[in-house]
């Protein structure tokens, strides 16, 4: 409950509840803070500004000395002939390092010096002086602020302290995220997201919306509201017999899109249709989705904004529907979801190809803390994640429109969404040929407009924020005609199709992060980048022949092999093309850089045509560079296991951290390029090159590789993979095994009642699946317990927390094993006794004896490796063994460690028994799919809204969403659905 | 809880008291169609079906919007896939089948007993094509658990009851 209540704190200001946070994501960068009597108060920073006559800030593109900044700044004035400035001291103790911005003065010519100061090439930006007056107060709730005044209430974290103390990480080239590019200067925050978006100069066009319908899916609206004018229809589609908006949060979310005053928002001429599907108690089916979609693809909606989502891309009624709706020319614009800043975080709808996805940032350009990000999900354990968010704008302390009237300010993706549906919902009314607007040409827009955010890679800020006045630019030139490629702008971006993203350089950092971060070589798992194609020339499409890759031999193109998998139809206005890019023999020693293009064709049949048959073609040309570097030595190869990995749990499967009760499913891919980024990241920082295995265990070459990482396997293992296993670790691979909590009893006992499924769920397994995994060991005379433990400890003078962990049962006679004193966890869970058991074996290290043989090392708990809900990180623990694994170091600090044991002999423990029987491969068979055949056995279904803070009477604000029904401990029959507020 | 899942139910039950006063028209043919326009099913990957109840491929759809009755793979009242209770593996099939004129009754009895959760759907309906496009779509009545299909093959039914539960 106290991790419940700190995460409530989200959006305070406060300090120490921002370290607090901070560190799930920057683990390792600052000190504890200590965060005594965080209370729930919401502190308020108002402040009102005043521009300083003749003072600038001078914003330089990076950091740089006093000096360098004074010549930057004397060299730019010199050439516009200005004499009379001067830079204003700022004396504080940050002013002997470097900094990323300076205050003049100037007090002639400033025109033309501000301009020659722009045009500098280490200069970003001037902007003027602003004297800040600021108050602190603390308040128990968001008070409704009247829309004119001037003071602004600041509800989102300033970023700043965190960013700072990130500057002080020691850590590896890919981690230079930009932090220091990214950071901005607080200016005057804008009152209005429209105004700040530059929508008044499309108003001043005379564009307003008119004639669009738009439609807002979400919690109702009162029927005279003042702020809207042309609310064409309102519907209810849940149980409750009303239409209003109890809540605040559709108020809110059509505001934004509509309103006509106060806080005003993009289009208020739109015809506004409100959908109430979800209901005051904040519940909602898939089934009042279907009908209520069905009734929009009806009214032939334009705009649909969706500022709801939840993590189950398998729900399939919904996933069809949606492809529906905009197979039916609905523009979906959906909120990502406010699970950051953890990645595989997305939700769907979000994150289809056909949907806008919008991830929120604050009026500092910094990407919001809750915006979900990471890759796509649904392509693992074989394929690789698309990119998404499409987009990123404004989402946090956005005004709109309050219940009854007046404005508040909201934070969330649930608010960048509709940003972008009144964006888009305006846009729609400046194109002239309206069937020229579909999904895909206005995500085509959108992307190619959208303003790249410095220092953020692509999976998290998608294309970048949103730049409206672009948009409207490149949808006027939008000259779509029968044939070939129509270029829109200087951008070069193709009308017809397009890809996201629109080139592959796996050098540029961060963008492409995680590419960046690891050059290829030959003999390595061919990297994937998936591409999502984009079809402007109509709801259905294909691929021409084959994509072709085009070497460009004077850049050494030839040293790559490419290979492609692909949509074998695009339907709707999209789909994929999946690019392998592996290394070629001869260049197994080579290193630099080879480029090349790909070139696709896409047809689509042409309906303005009346000759049948006819198609439109459009060809995209997507340039591909990479670096290669020669074949890193075995020891420094580290293979991880994605296949027996999950991605969404197809059944129930637990956490691993069992006191998670809010989060109890497991949903975020297991990747090391999402809930396993912090671990990855580490392991490149120390030297080592993690390949990930999509396949299993019969499919790699164990040669080339020096330690096989599995963390937390749920998956079971085919005979072939076992009997290849023990021969790859004969020759010399070794395994890193981090394993979790499988008894039976306790999940009979976890199990739980769904309201939305109807039926009881019981785990398919527990954190890790064991009695598989003792399988895979036993040829070793090794095994896990069904023991489920918990307790914090020190292990070589480190601090470690065992989080519903396993211990192990069995160890060969010679092998080091470390034991610990912990808590009985089973027990609490089961009976509710408290009881503390002494000498759990933990932790084993063992070389196999024959010539040439691996080494094994088990080890009982993964969360402490695992991003989502961490407490205490052991990568210094996984450095250590993965020493010993790869180089044979047994390290002193273990193998001497005081809490050193004989190795349990497995005699009077008994294995953990199965639940029952579970056919090897069952749960990742639809490999190499985007969407799974078989319908699985609906896991949970939930939508959640994606506000962070939302005021009903005075219930305190939640942070997290319970995005599922959760299951307790206690079992305990639990509301649907719930958003949280 | 329970209250609000036999509140959900409810929403599928129909209410007597109240007749609902459909403005389905079910003038056929080219009599209300202005010039040689059709309107047809859009969202189709393959097939797609013009309001004649002709299903044809997309590449053999004129520029008119009606499908090219010259080609030979164009058909008319095409209920491939359907099953005999009114559900198909098509959507374009589903609705050039409940296109025939002879499933008026069958759609006008179904109307007569429709559901509260689709009284906005089906009162906003204006014609037996509109129609047909509606009620051939999945909907609350396909699914079970919410976020599964009741049959995941044959789920767009033009008849009143909904896909048999699978496996049945």
């Amino acid at each position: 409950m106290k991790l419940v209540n700190i995460w409530l704190l989200l959006l305070v200001v406060l300090l120490c509840g921002k370290k607090h946070l901070g560190d799930r994501l920057e683990k390792k960068s600052f000190e504890k803070a200590p965060c005594p009597g965080c209370s729930h108060l919401t502190l308020k920073v108002e402040f009102s500004s005043t521009v300083v006559e003749y003072e600038y800030i001078v914003a330089f593109n990076g950091y740089f000395t006093a000096k360098a900044r004074n010549s930057f700044i004397s060299s730019a004035l010199k050439s516009s002939e200005v004499d009379n400035w001067r830079i204003l001291p700022r004396n504080n103790p940050s002013s002997d390092y470097p900094s990323d911005f300076e205050v003049i003065q100037i007090k002639e010519k400033q025109k033309a010096g501000l301009l020659t100061l722009e045009d500098h090439p280490n200069i970003k930006r001037v902007t003027p002086q602003r004297k800040v007056f600021r108050s602190l107060k603390f308040a128990e709730s968001d008070a409704l602020v009247p829309c004119n005044e001037t003071r602004w209430s600041q509800k989102w974290q300033s970023s700043r302290p965190l960013r700072r103390a990130s500057l002080s990480l020691g850590s590896g080239f890919w981690h230079a995220t930009g932090r220091h590019s990214s950071r901005r200067l607080l200016r005057a925050i804008p009152r209005q997201v429209a105004q700040t978006l530059q929508a008044d100069v499309l108003w001043q066009m005379g564009y307003t919306g008119a004639n669009v319908r738009v439609a807002v899916f979400d919690t109702g609206l009162s029927e005279k509201h003042p702020h809207f004018k042309n609310v064409k229809e309102r519907t209810n589609w849940t149980n409750e017999r009303t239409l209003d908006d109890g809540l605040g949060h559709g108020t809110f979310v059509a505001g934004v899109i509509a309103s006509m005053r106060e806080c005003q928002g993009f289009a208020p001429d739109a015809e506004l249709h409100i959908f109430r599907v979800f209901t005051n108690n904040q519940v909602s089916y898939t089934s009042w989705f279907l009908d209520a979609f069905n009734y929009a693809i009806l009214k032939k909606i334009d705009v649909l904004n969706l500022s709801i989502g939840g993590p189950d891309f398998m729900d399939h009624p919904f996933v069809d529907k949606v492809w529906e709706l905009t197979a039916n020319n609905v523009i979906m614009v959906s909120a990502i979801g406010n699970d950051g800043p953890l990645y595989g975080t997305l939700n769907n709808p979000a994150d289809q190809m056909d949907v806008i996805g919008v991830g929120g940032i604050d009026f500092e350009d910094n990407i919001a803390r809750f915006s979900s990000r990471g890759m796509t999900t649904w392509e693992l354990p074989g394929g690789y994640g698309r990119v998404k968010p499409d987009v990123v704008t404004y989402g946090a302390g956005v005004r709109g429109s309050g219940v009854k009237g007046g404005c508040r300010a909201l934070s969330g993706t649930s608010v960048a969404s509709p940003v972008v549906a009144g964006a888009v919902t305006l846009l729609v009314s400046t194109v002239q040929k309206r069937e020229l607007v579909n999904p895909a040409s206005m995500k085509q827009a959108l992307i190619a407009s959208a303003r790249r955010l410095p220092g953020v890679n692509m999976f998290e800020q998608g294309h970048g924020k949103l730049d409206l006045l672009r948009a409207y630019q490149i949808l006027s030139s939008y000259k779509p005609q029968a044939s070939v490629i129509v270029a829109i702008d200087e951008d070069d971006v193709s009308v017809l199709s397009s890809l996201s993203p629109s080139y592959i350089d796996l050098t540029e950092c961060p963008y492409m992060w995680p590419y960046c971060s690891q050059p290829i070589y030959y003999g390595g798992m061919p990297t994937i980048v998936n591409v999502t194609i984009l079809n402007g020339m109509g709801v259905t499409g294909r691929i021409v022949d084959k994509p072709d890759w085009q070497p460009y031999l004077p850049q050494n193109g030839d040293n790559i092999e490419v290979a492609f998998s692909y949509s074998s139809v695009l339907w709707p206005w999209s789909g994929y093309l999946a690019i392998s890019i592996s290394v070629t023999k001869k260049a197994a020693s080579w290193e630099g850089i080879a480029q090349g293009h790909v070139m696709i064709t896409v047809a689509s049949p042409a309906e303005m045509e009346s000759k049948n048959g006819a198609e439109q073609m459009s060809t995209v040309k997507l340039p591909v560079k990479v670096k290669i570097i020669p074949t890193p030595p075995r020891s420094k190869r580290v293979l991880w296991d994605q296949y027996h990995n999950l991605r969404y749990p197809p059944g129930y499967f637990p956490r691993d951290n069992l006191r998670m009760k809010n989060d109890p499913l497991d949903w975020n891919g297991d990747h090391i390029h999402t809930n396993f980024r912090d671990m990855y990241q580490h392991l490149r920082s120390m030297g080592y090159f993690v390949e990930v295995l999509g396949s299993p265990f019969t499919c790699f070459d164990a040669t080339q590789y020096g330690t096989l990482l599995m963390v937390d396997s749920e998956e079971e293992y085919f005979p072939e993979e076992i009997a290849k296993l023990r021969r790859d670790v004969d020759n010399g691979l070794s395994l890193v095994i981090f394993s979790d909590w499988y008894n039976t009893s306790v999940m009979r006992k976890v199990k739980f009642y769904d309201e939305n499924t109807r039926q009881w769920w019981m785990p398919d397994t527990g954190g890790a699946n064991i009695p598989a995994l003792n399988e895979l060991l036993s040829v070793w005379n090794m095994g896990f317990s069904d023991g489920l433990y918990e307790g914090e400890f020190t292990l070589a003078n480190h601090d470690m927390y065992y989080a519903s962990g396993c211990s192990i049962a069995k160890f060969p006679e010679d092998g080091i094993v470390i034991t610990q004193t912990f808590k009985d966890q089973g027990l609490e869970v089961l009976k509710q006794e408290t009881s503390v058991v002494e000498n759990v074996p933990i932790l084993g290290l063992y070389q196999i004896p024959a010539e040439g043989g691996g080494r094994i090392v088990l080890y009982g708990d993964s969360n402490c490796l695992d991003d989502s809900h961490r407490q205490k990180d052991c990568f210094w623990l996984l450095d250590a063994l993965l020493q010993y694994t790869s180089y044979g170091v047994t390290p002193p600090s273990l193998s001497h460690s005081g809490n050193r044991q004989r190795p349990p002999s497995g005699m009077g423990s008994a294995a953990p028994e199965r639940m029952e029987g579970i056919m090897p491969g069952r749960y990742n068979q639809e490999v190499g799919q985007t969407i799974p055949v078989f319908a699985f056995l609906g896991a949970m279904v939930v939508l959640a809204f994606f506000v962070v803070q939302i005021n009903k009477a005075k219930s305190r604000p939640k942070r997290r969403k319970p995005r599922v029904k959760r299951p307790q401990l206690v079992q305990q029959v639990h509301p649907p659905k719930t958003p949280s507020v | 809880e329970e209250r609000a899942v036999r509140d959900r139910n409810l929403l599928q039950i129909q209410d007597h008291d109240q007749p609902i006063p459909w403005k389905v028209q079910f003038n056929l043919g080219n009599s209300s169609r202005p010039s040689n326009q059709c309107r047809n099913s859009i969202q189709g990957k393959h097939l797609i079906t013009d309001e004649l109840g002709y299903v044809c491929e997309r590449k053999d759809l004129l520029a008119n919007g009606c499908c090219d009755v010259s080609v030979p793979s164009t058909k008319q009242y095409c209920c491939d896939g359907c099953l005999a209770n009114g559900c198909c593996g098509a959507y374009e099939y589903c609705v050039s089948c409940c296109l025939q004129p002879s499933k008026q009754l069958l759609l006008e009895r179904f109307l007569s007993r429709a559901a509260m959760a689709f009284q906005n759907l089906f009162l906003a309906v204006e014609d037996h094509f509109e129609l047909c496009l509606a009620k051939c779509r999945t909907s609350s009545q396909s699914v079970q658990h919410e976020n599964t299909y009741r049959d995941p093959i044959a789920k767009y039914c033009y008849g009143e009851s909904p896909p048999e539960l699978f496996p049945a």
